[in-house]
């Protein structure tokens, strides 16, 4: 018996698992990797309410689309940012990337 | 009457019976499922090399068992299979062995929604388009993937030459296709079909056409986009690595795409299963997928390589405006009442 | 006639699995190309997931962005900014940050389930019987939230220009 509260268990679970790598990891790509699984797990919430709402409504699957979008754009410009700075320093450790400098 | 869960021999019989003839699996398994897939793709293999053949004045494949060597595809899967798999120093396993499977996969995977006959589609669902696109939107990062993991140069740079020339025509393909929505109403592909009844949406829609055409022989890394593959440079581009069974899948995974490929003009462009009823529906739908497959071969005879800037550069800025601009005359054809005699 | 419908838990619980292990697959794997593989896998249990919610249209757009083109790249600069294969890009997390990661993670994913649980009467347990249709999708778009729309286009515009700009090489 699939409920709502159980895609909401699964969508929390996802969140942890983002914010655990968020907060541990030090290479600036697994850290990406921990946002857009907390991008997901954001996404995976508003479609399970957009579904289980009564009457159904839209809005929720558009802002979905939307967070699609966005999430995108934003690992496209954080994939640029790595670039850039591994460049320059010919590191992607977050520890050591923490001068402004240069 | 068929009882589940069987109990004696004779309902056991009766139920697999009743599975064998049910519309689900004779579309999944026979037509156009698995053997009629398998089946196609090696006459493909067959009709590429004899094409090619008469083109260059040759005679192509000839010995290998009845008239005209057809059955050389056979002979040659024989001899792959045989072969033995070498896998490079440090190549990663798993990945080298997993990712042509999940090349085949993908590329059969599609024809679950292409529509074969009005009642020949094993899964008629909304989205049916997208469906299709977003399966071949796969194919660059497994290309990528197979490329880095066969651990050397050569692959390695087919592989982001593949990447590249792939990305870059997928937009063109993808846009080109949205007149055809605009013209049929949906993203069904039963229902593009279906308002294709009194006209081929290759007659208001052929720039697009045009484009669609384009853009999937660069998808397909057929000449003159051949130059992920370019022979005298990089031996054999992303799969040189690929011997024997691996390569014969990989080979496997392209004939598909072709199949598809055509088969997705046909149904977008061509009118799908539509024509005078002295043949059946599928016989139609195979038809023109194979005049389309001989206008993707042919060009592989004739043309040489594209260069690579002017590859890109072609994906991105006039195949692309090319598709934009005919949107906006498919709206204004749309709106404009003059496709109104066919009931667009 | 056979009915070939896989009932809705038993995907539920497949697709939970795909979609965990592949999140922590994801962040755990030595290499980090088999860990972009893992975060393919995941999204593609997210689009399951899409498609389990009678929301195919989503389902089709996740994976033709997140695993076509978001994975893509990532797999792209991963390759870029290697300095020889085999070498770890990745120091073994210590014990203390580890623990300290699990216990933050752990707290929040516990609050936000209690949360949940304590709203339990007052959320729908049975989905509504209708749902959506694919094609409500576009005139929600464009009539009744057009100027997120037009925001995302100019913004898109500008991540384009963006990281076409940050990742020229200077010459």
């Amino acid at each position: 018996m699939v409920t709502l509260t159980s895609y909401l268990i699964v969508s929390a679970a996802l969140l942890g698992i983002g914010v655990y790598g968020l907060s541990v990891k030090r290479n600036a790509i697994r850290i990406l990797f921990a946002v857009e699984v907390i991008v997901n797990a954001a996404n995976l919430n508003f479609a399970a309410f957009t579904r289980y709402m009564n009457p159904p409504q839209v809005s929720g699957q558009i802002i979905v689309f939307y967070s699609i979008a966005a999430a995108a754009m934003e690992a496209a410009v954080g994939l640029a940012l790595i670039l850039v700075a591994f460049r320059l320093n010919s590191t992607i450790d977050v520890r050591k990337l923490n001068k402004l400098k240069g | 009457m068929v009882v589940f869960p069987p109990t004696t021999p004779a309902e056991l019989i009766a139920l697999i019976l009743r599975v064998i003839t049910s519309h689900t699996f004779i579309t999944i398994i026979i037509f156009p499922g698995f053997i009629h897939l398998t089946l196609v793709v090696i006459f493909l293999t067959w009709y590429e090399r004899k094409l090619l053949a008469r083109i260059q004045l040759r005679i192509g494949p000839l010995y290998a068992g009845g008239p005209g060597g057809i059955l050389q595809p056979l002979a040659d899967g024989v001899k792959l299979i045989f072969k033995e798999v070498m896998i490079p120093y440090k190549a990663s396993k798993p990945l080298f062995l997993g990712i042509p499977l999940m090349m085949v996969f993908l590329s059969a995977l599609p024809f679950a929604v292409i529509p074969f006959g009005q009642h020949w589609v094993i899964a008629n669902i909304d989205v049916g388009l997208v469906f299709v696109f977003a399966m071949t939107s796969l194919f660059p990062s497994m290309i990528l993937i197979f490329a880095w993991a066969s651990n050397s140069k050569y692959p390695f740079l087919g592989g982001l030459r593949s990447l590249f020339q792939q990305v870059a025509y997928e937009i063109p393909m993808w846009i080109s296709t949205l007149s055809v929505v605009l013209l049929a109403g949906s993203l069904n592909l039963v229902d593009i079909v279906k308002a294709q009844e009194k006209m081929w949406f290759i007659v208001p829609a052929f720039l697009s056409f045009i484009v669609f055409f384009i853009a999937i022989m660069a998808e397909l890394e057929r000449l003159p986009f051949d130059l992920p593959e370019a022979e005298p440079e990089l031996v054999a581009g992303w799969y040189t690595e690929a011997s024997g069974a691996i390569f014969m899948l990989i080979f496997m995974g392209l004939y598909m795409k072709l199949y598809l490929m055509s088969s997705l003009v046909t149904v977008l462009f061509l009118g799908g299963w539509w024509g005078p009823a002295f043949l059946p529906q599928p016989v139609w739908f195979i038809i023109k997928t194979l005049i389309v497959a001989t206008f993707i071969i042919i060009p592989r005879g004739v043309y040489p390589r594209i260069r690579v800037d002017m590859l890109i550069k072609t994906g991105w800025t006039r195949l692309l405006i090319i598709a934009l601009a005919n949107i906006f005359l498919t709206i204004l054809l749309i709106n404009s009442g003059l496709l109104a005699a066919w009931g667009i | 006639m056979v009915s070939l419908v896989i009932p809705s838990d038993i995907s539920f619980v497949v697709l939970t699995a795909v979609t965990i292990i592949g999140a922590i697959m994801a962040l755990q794997a030595k290499e980090l190309i088999y860990g972009a593989i893992a975060l393919a896998i995941s999204f593609i249990g997210i689009a399951g997931f899409f498609a389990l919610l009678d929301a195919p249209y989503l389902a089709m757009l996740q994976i033709a962005i997140y695993v076509g083109a978001v994975v893509v790249l990532i797999l792209f600069t991963i390759m870029l900014v290697r300095r020889e294969r085999g070498e770890e890009m990745d120091k073994r997390t210590d014990a203390a940050e580890g623990s300290m990661g699990l216990w933050l993670a752990g707290l929040l994913a516990l609050a936000i389930s209690g949360v949940v649980a304590l709203a339990g009467t007052s959320l729908p347990t049975q989905a509504p019987a209708a749902s959506l249709p694919v094609s409500d999708l576009g005139p929600a778009l464009t009539l009744q939230y057009p100027v997120p729309l037009i925001i995302l286009a100019l913004l898109l515009s500008a991540a384009l220009l963006g990281a076409l700009v940050l990742a020229k090489v200077e010459r």
